[in-house]
């Protein structure tokens, strides 16, 4: 920018909407207006991740519903409950609508909108109307995908390989194809919303290194969100012109190749991955030394941990592919690439069990969680690397191993973090509390739900069932009964809360500012918090995650 | 105040921010952020043409000798100018001129239209000759390289989407130029020139990369 | 099927030295991964109890350094790993290269059938019978969709791309009969695109080879794939919404065709009716819609599909197909 740009400083003028004056009397975000409009062209981030938070749970209800209906045709072995074309539109549904609209936007487009902004003491985010534009983007989405299933559905699986869904699937490929493509263009909104808000509206005083790890987890989100996701576009969108059109770009007839798409596919949805676990991670770094009454062992790697996740997944893509044809040679390289993310997932767990070591351990249903999730993900990201080994992988990929690991890295992963979360900041997030041995049942259920729905499908994976099957042989019912059995646990599990939770709502203890003593400048301001954020100057801490431990390295520094 | 035939050139700051230098860094980077990702998505398409050449070099080398390689190469340099009056516009609205501003501003998005319509004779041009593959019901000239079909459909993808970003310009840029008309808007907005100018350069940019890989590359 | 139906089956079968290999590598990984997560596990439990709030506990600082730490729990638990990404490799080039002496087995998959070609010359649809002791590579390709060739008894699989040969070669040790998939999903009946791997002695094998027809059950079986695979149902089903005439029991009826005169639905006639439609109109008027199959169905695939349709008594209807 050159100089005489910047003289125009000194004429700025203060935009006239909003009078300071009143700003110390100021009623919170939940109450500051009451009218329908007054949410739906809301420019208040707290509020558009109140929208989202509403959407993606009705997502998640979609998705839960066909993974039960899923679930229950696997309890025969020969298919009867549904027809094969039916069984395979509810599992492309429920991969669609899970991953793509629950999944990619649950921790970043609800808490990240929310606490981003209060974490790092701003008023908002840096693009308030582009923010707002996200969430219809993300409907206009949701609609074209909801076209497609009240039409009659889409049978081609959610990874729509092709040549199936370009030349050979009679159903209602473009319109799930059209809105998985919107829905990404609102991925990119919130994650260039997000990399600029972290860069440029920061406190005084708010430096990287005294940044929550939620801050830096959604920061390396958001620029996968970045960097990936319009790959996925061009993808989805040459897979439309070749429905369309036949331009023939992944048609072997006219000497295209399909294995190409899988290429551009997996560009993007292997690191479309580490957007659903990377801000589970930073939940959890939350989570853990509030409830620890601990600094946060090892904060600079943590940090450096989640950008290092989010570089290495852009080299590791080609591991979905190691019997579909790649280069010998090709696959070598993804599968020693895949080891090193080893490292960094590593270093997230054994912090964040050196943070409890010594600590002072509250067992509030927002641990729980932050424990089971440990649990699970380490179980994830381990059978991960099983499938990253090239003669392991020859064996189970496409096989139920598979849909087991993604399973745990993602219900396991994502959507413990996300209860954790919800449990968490529920009292910022309505000002009330919600009854806590509720919500210790809850985990557990969903806990114990959890592991006897997926653990058997490793042992039924590593016998040789395939994913994606109907009609399966009989020798493998036992185990199918039993995934079954524990879905319905799971179920009972996310019921609970969808109820306990929103009773709170109306009928909650009011929580005060900050209920579980945790630092972080979201707590440091009401619950709810008002709607524009802070009443006064908010002061960025010294020191990150200042509990009453502090961990062996800034304990000597302070000696 | 400012000499005779200039304006006031400032930003007005907008409640959420706290300064107005933070204002003009949060413009300029959520612009970098959002050409970024667009990068990538225009990367994905040419890194695709590319794959295609490797696979069949000689259909792809026989299509692409069909394509109107003056009308792209004048297409090249009208899109250059266009950014040369971009840069003029902007270096103009800093000195607060804005009349010779507004002035660039139309040339700009003159130029530009003279891109599509070129574009356009040259569309009209391959539909005469046969030139569309994705037609169903219309022969195609080069029927017996089906491969050719490929690069020839990519070619319509790559320009169709670069076309399109550019009516968008166009549009915004009209838009914009009608804003920038009125008195007092460089005092209050005078860094949307120059944001709005960086996503007139990337479409240039778009077109100096997909001129190569299309027309030059493979002939 | 013959393959045994446990209730409860917690360990697959192997039949080949590397399927063996595989589980020993898998194995070896889990010691691995126990040794890596269960001293997590222990400790969060451990400390879950020993430093919960209000219990009295030793929580001074215990003078450890963050950084050697750090390394080194990025770097053992990955060094180690490395092993088997070794180890993995080795056994995945090693299944990539297949002896000059193995025998060649064409296997071509579509919606929803496999086919394997030996190379004496016969065919067979959905099982696969090989000698046991010899090496055996598999040549694929599709005819339509992506599909995946996948013996879980020798813990290997490949993708079947439609005009693209892919391959894969396995030495079978064991005799027996296991199960084969498709394993990439290919559409409807993609969990029905199963079959048997029938793994037997050489001199076994001779003598399939030598009777090939009879060991499967009579073509009549193989032809009821290929009637499915080429989608046949779709039109001359009961209930198909282009009510094209029923198949059953059409065998060896009279026939009357729109010129007036009357013929016996013998196997020459299905044969041409299947070859080329057009010829020998049906009477009754109605529109003449199925595709000529000249070109499109193989020799062989067309007898047993004959066969089927000879075998579909007169009172014989199609099961449901699901």
């Amino acid at each position: 920018m050159s100089g005489s740009a910047t003289t125009g400083d000194a004429h700025a003028l203060r935009d006239p909407g909003i009078p300071h004056a009143t700003l110390d009397r100021e009623a919170d975000y939940l109450h500051a207006e009451h009218t329908l409009r007054s949410w739906f062209f809301t420019t208040d981030h707290k509020r558009i991740a109140i929208l989202y938070l509403a959407s993606i749970t009705a997502f998640f209800v979609i998705g839960a519903v066909t993974a039960g209906l899923v679930r229950l045709a696997l309890v025969v072995p020969d298919g009867q409950v549904f027809t094969n074309d039916t069984y395979n539109k509810l599992f492309t549904i429920h991969g669609v609508v899970m991953v793509w609209f629950f999944l990619i936007p649950s921790i970043p487009a609800t808490f990240g909108n929310f606490l981003i902004p209060l974490m790092i003491g701003a008023r908002d985010l840096a693009f308030p109307k582009l923010n707002l534009a996200s969430w219809y983007v993300f409907m206009t989405g949701a609609f074209f995908t909801l076209v497609s299933v009240v039409l009659g559905g889409v049978d081609t699986g959610w990874t729509f390989y092709t040549p199936l869904s370009t030349a050979f699937s009679n159903t209602w490929v473009v319109p799930a194809l059209i809105g998985v493509t919107v829905v990404g263009f609102s991925s990119i909104l919130t994650g260039l919303n997000f990399v600029v808000t972290i860069h440029t509206m920061r406190a005084p005083g708010m430096t990287w290194f005294r940044l929550p790890i939620f801050v830096w987890t959604h920061y390396a989100t958001s620029l996968i969100f970045l960097l990936a996701t319009p790959v996925i576009t061009l993808a989805l969108v040459l897979l439309i012109l070749e429905r369309a059109f036949h331009i023939g770009v992944f048609d072997p007839a006219y000497g295209g190749d399909p294995v190409l798409f899988q290429h551009l596919f997996w560009f993007y949805s292997h690191p479309a991955v580490y957007i659903m676990v990377l801000p589970g991670m930073g939940v959890i770094s939350e989570i853990v030394p509030a409830f620890a009454r601990k600094k946060l062992f090892g904060y600079k790697f943590v940090a450096y941990a989640a950008i290092g996740l989010a570089s290495v997944t852009f080299f590791v893509w080609g591991h979905h592919m190691f019997v579909n044809g790649q280069s010998d040679l090709a696959s070598l390289a993804f599968s020693v690439l895949s080891f090193a993310v080893a490292v960094p997932s590593a270093v997230k767990v054994y912090n964040w069990t050196a943070t409890i070591h010594k600590g002072s351990l509250r067992l509030d249903t927002p641990m729980l969680y932050a424990m089971g999730y440990i649990g699970l993900f380490v179980l994830g990201g381990l059978t991960g690397l099983y499938l990253a080994t090239l003669a392991i992988n020859q064996h189970v990929h496409a096989t139920y191993f598979v849909v087991a690991h993604f399973h745990y890295i993602m219900v396991g992963g994502t959507v413990l973090a996300f209860l954790g979360g919800l449990h968490f900041w529920w009292p910022k997030f309505t000002g009330r509390m919600y009854v806590e041995s509720w919500g210790r049942i809850s985990a557990f259920l969903i806990f114990i739900g959890f592991n006897v729905t997926f653990f058997p499908q490793f042992i039924l994976g590593y016998l040789g069932m395939p994913r994606r099957y109907h009609v399966y042989p009989p020798e493998f019912q036992f185990l199918n009964i039993l995934s079954s059995a524990g879905s319905t646990i799971l179920a009972v599990g996310y019921i609970f809360p969808m109820v306990y939770l929103v009773y709170s709502i109306w009928f909650g203890k009011r929580a005060p500012a900050n209920p579980w003593d945790a630092r972080g400048l979201e707590w440091t301001v009401a619950s709810p918090p008002p709607a524009h954020n802070f009443l006064t100057e908010p002061k960025a801490p010294e020191i990150p995650y200042d509990y009453p431990i502090q961990a062996s390295e800034t304990q000597r520094h302070h000696s | 105040m400012s000499a005779p035939g200039t304006s006031e050139v400032g930003v007005r700051l907008a409640g959420h921010f706290a300064t107005v230098e933070q204002q003009r860094r949060a413009a300029v980077l959520g612009m970098w952020a959002w050409l970024l990702t667009e990068l990538l998505l225009f990367a994905g398409l040419f890194l695709t043409v590319l794959v295609l050449r490797l696979l069949h070099p000689e259909a792809v080398q026989e299509a692409a000798r069909h394509l109107k390689f003056w009308i792209g190469a004048t297409n090249t340099v009208v899109l250059i100018a266009s950014s040369l009056t971009m840069s003029g516009a902007i270096q103009l609205s800093r000195l607060g001129w804005q009349r010779g501003m507004v002035r660039c501003m139309l040339a700009t998005a003159a130029l530009g239209t003279l891109f599509l319509a070129l574009k356009g004779y040259e569309y009209h041009a391959d539909y005469e000759e046969h030139l569309m593959p994705f037609l169903g019901d219309r022969p195609y000239a080069l029927d017996r390289l089906p491969a050719s079909r490929l690069f020839i459909n990519l070619y319509y993808a790559a320009t169709g989407l670069h076309a399109l970003h550019l009516f968008t310009g166009i549009a915004i840029l009209l838009v914009l130029t009608r804003q920038a008309s009125r008195p007092g808007f460089l005092a209050a907005h005078q860094n949307r020139i120059e944001i709005y100018g960086l996503y007139w350069h990337f479409i240039d940019l778009i077109w100096i990369m997909a001129f190569p890989v299309l027309y030059v590359l493979n002939r | 099927m013959t393959t045994s139906d446990l209730a409860l089956q917690l360990w697959p079968p192997a039949a080949s030295a590397t399927a063996v290999e595989t589980d020993w590598l898998i194995l070896a990984f889990t010691v691995l991964t126990l040794l890596l997560t269960v001293p997590v596990f222990l400790a969060i439990a451990w400390f879950a109890i020993r430093y919960r709030e209000g219990v009295r506990a030793d929580r001074s600082s215990s003078g450890l350094r963050s950084m050697p730490i750090e390394i080194s729990w990025m770097l053992i638990p990955f060094l180690l790993t490395l092993i088997f990404f070794a180890w993995g490799a080795r056994l995945f080039f090693i299944s990539k290269s297949p002896p000059a002496d193995a025998m060649v087995v064409e296997a071509i998959g579509r919606q929803w059938m496999w086919k394997f070609q030996h190379p004496t010359g016969q065919s067979e649809i959905n099982d696969l019978h090989i000698p046991v002791g010899q090496a055996i590579r598999v040549r694929m390709t599709s005819q339509d969709v992506i599909h995946a060739l996948y013996f879980p008894v020798l813990r290997m699989q490949m993708a079947v791309l439609p005009d693209r040969t892919t391959e894969m070669w396995f030495k079978a040790d064991r005799t027996g009969t296991y199960r084969m998939y498709c394993s990439e999903y290919c559409g409807t009946d993609h969990s029905r695109m199963d079959g048997r791997l029938v793994i037997m002695t050489q001199a076994e094998y001779a003598a399939w080879l030598q009777d090939a027809g009879a060991q499967q059950g009579g073509q009549a079986g193989a032809g009821r794939a290929v009637y499915e695979a080429y989608g046949c149902g779709n039109c001359h089903d009961p209930g198909a919404r282009v009510r094209a005439p029923s198949l059953a029991g059409l065998y060896g009826r009279p026939v009357a065709l729109a010129d007036g005169r009357t013929i016996t639905a013998d196997e020459t006639y299905l044969r041409r009716k299947i070859l080329n439609p057009n010829r020998d109109k049906l009477a009754g008027g109605d529109r003449q819609v199925m595709p000529a199959f000249q070109g499109v169905i193989a020799n062989d695939d067309l007898d047993r599909l004959v066969a089927y349709i000879k075998a579909t008594g007169p009172r014989a209807q199609q099961e449901d197909r699901r």
